[in-house]
């Protein structure tokens, strides 16, 4: 089993450190640039919601756990933010007319296309965000 | 990211390289919208170097599409990666956007 985990200050600054742990955990077990962007993108899409909704006054550090076993990745994020479930999202429109075509809601959407579970939790005043994404020979996603 | 400007009779061909990401993005919409202001109604964007793109990028694209039907202009789309392919089809930003195989593709329609 392999797993990296780390830690963020909630601010958008953090992308790039974000992008550099994703990049060493992606070295370390050998994911197809492909899969490393559809990862890539969940984490980008989750991290940038609590930066941008789930503050309150307070900055709140985001807690990020990647691991890797028997073929699949699981990402578990945790913040102490206000309570918050991306989830819940309405839905985007995405077969509507470009005159209608509203602007946002797109993260959510792609992440349950290109990971196969999102799961939300409050917990002890805590948001906590798990991802799955099932890779059964590293070299297909 | 690097964005490389270039001008081909009329048309304004944007080449990506890199990624599109949160904190990429407000300097390609700078340079998107401020075509657009400075007259421009025909676009390019050459994907062809771009290995990532999340919301954020696809929200200029948008914007940037709506924006320029709005004065009967053209945006088109080309030469994307397997990864920033599927994430339009998700988006079903192929519904309404013209996405060509190759840049030479894109600039004969004009």
């Amino acid at each position: 089993m392999d797993t990296l985990s780390f830690k963020l200050k909630s601010d958008m600054s953090e992308l790039d450190t974000l992008l550099g742990h994703l990049n060493t955990f992606s070295a370390q077990i050998g994911l197809t640039r492909k899969c490393f962007c559809q990862i890539n993108l969940a984490l980008e899409e989750l991290f940038t919601n609590i930066v941008s909704y789930g503050q309150d006054n307070q900055t709140h550090p985001v807690k990020v756990d990647i691991t890797y076993d028997e073929g699949v990745i699981t990402i578990r994020i945790e913040d102490r933010g206000i309570a918050f479930d991306p989830i819940k999202a309405k839905k985007p429109d995405t077969k509507c007319s470009l005159k209608d075509r509203q602007i946002g809601g797109l993260g959510i959407h792609l992440i349950k296309n290109l990971m196969d579970e999102i799961n939300y939790q409050r917990k002890n005043n805590k948001n906590i965000l798990t991802i799955k994404k099932r890779i059964e020979d590293l070299n297909c996603c | 990211m690097e964005i490389i400007e270039e001008n081909q009779d009329n048309v304004k061909i944007f080449k990506l390289h890199g990624r599109l990401d949160s904190n990429t993005s407000p300097d390609f919409e700078k340079k998107v919208f401020d075509a657009i202001e400075n007259g421009s109604k025909s676009m390019i964007v050459d994907f062809g170097e771009l290995d990532y793109i999340s919301s954020a990028g696809l929200r200029v694209i948008l914007k940037a599409t709506k924006d320029l039907k709005r004065v009967d202009g053209e945006f088109i789309l080309c030469a994307m990666k397997d990864y920033v392919k599927e994430v339009f089809e998700i988006s079903g930003f192929d519904s309404f956007l013209p996405i060509d195989n190759s840049l030479d593709e894109a600039i004969n329609r004009f």
